[in-house]
């Protein structure tokens, strides 16, 4: 799946133990819970598995769930790196489909496919950075702690899309509120001998690119160094604010474009009270993976057979959709848990240690009059979250 | 004004917010003793939401107010000790492990209900307790909104001094707020950090539980999944921007419940403007009232730091 070797050491495999850990805890837990609840867990690991993995069929689904998995996570790796806390996915992402849907149907027939579907990503984009452009500035200009602007922007997106497609937005050929349909012909092309629209290859290079910017540019380095350690950053004289706005824009930016990818490929239009909820997903998923960009991809497929066969285990196993959404939160706190023994167990564990009495997250950020309270930011991958030996 | 009597409109107006302002109070000063001990409780919406469930549950096979309301609280104190014991205990960052219980509830809820409801929307048949206090019920306009109410109302109200007093006049109040600031120091003048943590996290737990029980079991009697639409968060901020003082937070509860309640009394006075339009309000109010009080807050010093003795 991955690209092994220079990429992928065998040294780096180590911290993933965590996260084998940390799933495997949350399949065994959670299919304790099902038995308890009177399920078969076998059987609904085994459809799980099937339709997720098993067939042709399953594995199509399944790699069209990949694309926005893999941009959103992308663009959230980029603002935990450094030291942001982006939980406005969701609001952003939403926006951007919003956006790409109603462009994109605008475009259709007036211009070529490609350009149409060209504009429609150019705006996807776009309106997830415009939606993450109040946090970051509330952030840089007043020192507004991002966690809880982005949460807020959350629900003021899912509003706004609901009652722009019920309104000035809406298809009024149609009785169902939603924007005006994309034909499929029109839509994003499939890949060369599969079924997979070319989403998916649009989240791959937003993950290679995200893998160069922080192994191989200065601007990867210095976002980095301020999530690793804003005092250094702003000793060093690194233009922290700027930084972080970046950090926090482009992450929404990338929100958008899921959204996009997901109008443009698969739905073909926004429709009303249409919330896929990527936002927790991109969380577990990018903690997983370690905030390595280059695990991201085997993450990203494992989380989307997840959503995928977890969509057929409510008719032929009797378990409701949210089972996914419950293991997802058991992996992260089995993960959190695991991550605890890796500082008890690790060479150099003294050091860890220490390192976590550092505040890991100072919301300090919320009241800032200096540059200095403004900037001590969430910093969500203590030294402890990535592994040290980390090459990028 | 279509012929709508105004001061109607007001009494009513007024009714619908502090309705909806209750469970904000209730989690916000649950959630106030979490932050002036130092803990970032994210989890909030999620406990939140487990006691709208649990609470929901328990009322709905027992049709008793009381076990419903003890169900919400036992499930956020469980949810809290939970993430007391991965925050204080195991040092583990206090975003990640809030945001880990969220998610782990809204997806445990979903599906215990779709799973012992079958996703259909019942109702509990529970009493809630109508109190209506006399000669006070009958003044005009504000005579209903705060005299003609739940007992559950009223306690929730009640609580508000509670908390005032817990915090600031108490031998705990002063530790949880010294271990906010400087736990080193705290603990080397004798206060035990750990076990003053896990007490202002089970207290948070336990009162977001609470206003999920109120939300779901005393004031609408039914559950939908995901029904608290992000309260739990808003009273997270809206405890920040009362810097932890009740009465402050009550201010901002019920400033922000008004809001809410606008969604409800717009399309009454004839005004024709979209639900979703009106719930951007709240949020954004919210934006906006940290903007002009961003200022003249501050955190507690050791907000999000886990504490580990010998380790400064």
């Amino acid at each position: 799946m991955t690209p092994r070797g220079r990429i992928v050491s065998a040294a780096s495999l180590t911290p993933f133990v965590s996260s084998l850990l940390a799933i495997g805890l949350a399949f065994l837990v959670g299919g304790i819970f099902l038995e308890a609840r009177g399920k078969d867990a076998l059987l609904a690991y085994r459809i799980l598995f099937e339709r997720g993995l098993g067939d042709a069929d399953g594995l199509t689904e399944t790699f069209k769930q990949m694309a926005p998995l893999l941009i959103i996570s992308g663009g959230l790796l980029i603002s935990l790196r450094a030291g942001v806390w982006n939980i406005g996915l969701d609001g952003q992402f939403m926006v951007g489909a919003l956006m790409a849907g109603v462009v994109g149907a605008a475009l259709v027939g007036d211009v070529s496919r490609w350009l149409m579907l060209l504009a429609g990503a150019v705006v996807g984009f776009a309106g997830g950075l415009v939606w993450a452009t109040v946090p970051a500035l509330l952030r840089v200009r007043w020192g507004l702690n991002e966690i809880i602007t982005t949460l807020m922007m959350n629900y003021v997106g899912l509003n706004l899309t609901s009652w722009l497609v019920k309104g000035p937005a809406r298809d009024k050929a149609r009785v169902a509120p939603e924007t005006v349909k994309i034909p499929i012909a029109d839509r994003l092309p499939a890949i060369p001998g599969t079924e997979v629209h070319v989403g998916l290859i649009a989240g791959l290079v937003v993950v290679v690119l995200v893998a160069v910017l922080f192994r191989s540019t200065v601007l990867g380095y210095m976002l980095n160094v301020l999530g690793r350690n804003p005092r250094a950053a702003i000793h060093a004289g690194l233009p922290v604010g700027r930084l972080t706005a970046l950090a926090l824009l482009l992450s929404g930016g990338f929100a958008g474009l899921a959204g996009a990818s997901d109008v443009l490929g698969v739905q073909g239009f926004f429709k009303a009270n249409w919330d896929p909820g990527y936002g927790f997903t991109g969380f577990a998923l990018v903690y997983l993976a370690r905030l390595n960009p280059v695990w991201l991809v085997p993450f990203a497929f494992f989380f989307s057979f997840l959503l995928i066969g977890g969509e057929s285990m409510p008719r032929r196993a009797d378990v409701p959709t949210y089972y996914v959404e419950m293991l997802e939160g058991l992996m992260l706190i089995f993960f959190a848990a695991a991550v605890y023994l890796e500082g008890l167990y690790a060479p150099g564990a003294r050091r860890t240690a220490r390192d976590e009495s550092e505040p890991i997250v100072s919301p300090s950020g919320l009241v800032g009059e200096t540059p200095t309270s403004v900037l001590s930011p969430g910093h969500p991958q203590g030294p402890s979250v990535v592994p040290s030996g980390d090459p990028s | 004004m279509n012929g709508i009597d105004l001061s109607d409109f007001i009494a009513a107006m007024l009714a619908t917010g502090l309705l909806r302002a209750v469970p904000l109070v209730l989690a916000g000063l649950g959630e106030a003793v979490a932050e002036r001990a130092g803990l970032l409780n994210l989890g909030i919406e999620g406990m939140m939401l487990s006691g709208c469930f649990f609470g929901f549950w328990a009322a709905y096979h027992t049709e008793s107010l009381t076990v419903g309301m003890l169900a919400a609280v036992a499930a956020g104190l469980v949810l809290g000790l939970i993430f007391g014991f991965l925050t204080i205990s195991l040092r583990v960052d206090q975003v990640l492990v809030g945001l880990a219980i969220t998610i782990f509830s809204a997806g445990l809820t979903g599906f215990l209900f779709r799973d012992l409801f079958g996703g259909q929307n019942v109702s509990a048949a529970v009493d809630p307790l109508q109190v209506a206090i006399p000669v006070l019920r009958d003044i005009p306009i504000i005579g209903e909104p705060f005299f003609d109410r739940q007992l559950i109302f009223y306690l929730g109200w009640g609580l508000v001094p509670v908390f005032a007093w817990l915090l600031v006049r108490t031998r705990f109040g002063l530790n949880v707020r010294a271990v906010g600031e400087n736990p080193f120091a705290a603990d080397a003048a004798g206060v035990n950090v750990i076990r003053t943590r896990y007490l202002a996290i089970a207290i948070g737990g336990a009162m977001a539980g609470f206003a999920g029980g109120y939300l779901a079991v005393a004031d609408l009697k039914i559950f939908t999944i995901g029904m608290t639409v992000g309260q739990g968060f808003i009273a997270l901020a809206i405890t920040m921007l009362g810097r932890w003082n009740p009465y402050r937070i009550v201010v901002g509860a019920i400033l922000f419940g008004m809001l809410r309640a606008l969604a409800d009394g717009l399309p009454i006075l004839g005004v024709d403007v979209r639900t979703e339009f009106i719930g951007m309000l709240p949020y954004i109010g919210i934006m906006l009232g940290l903007v002009v009080l961003a200022g003249r807050t501050a955190l507690p010093a050791a907000l999000g730091v886990p504490y580990a003795r010998g380790q400064r």
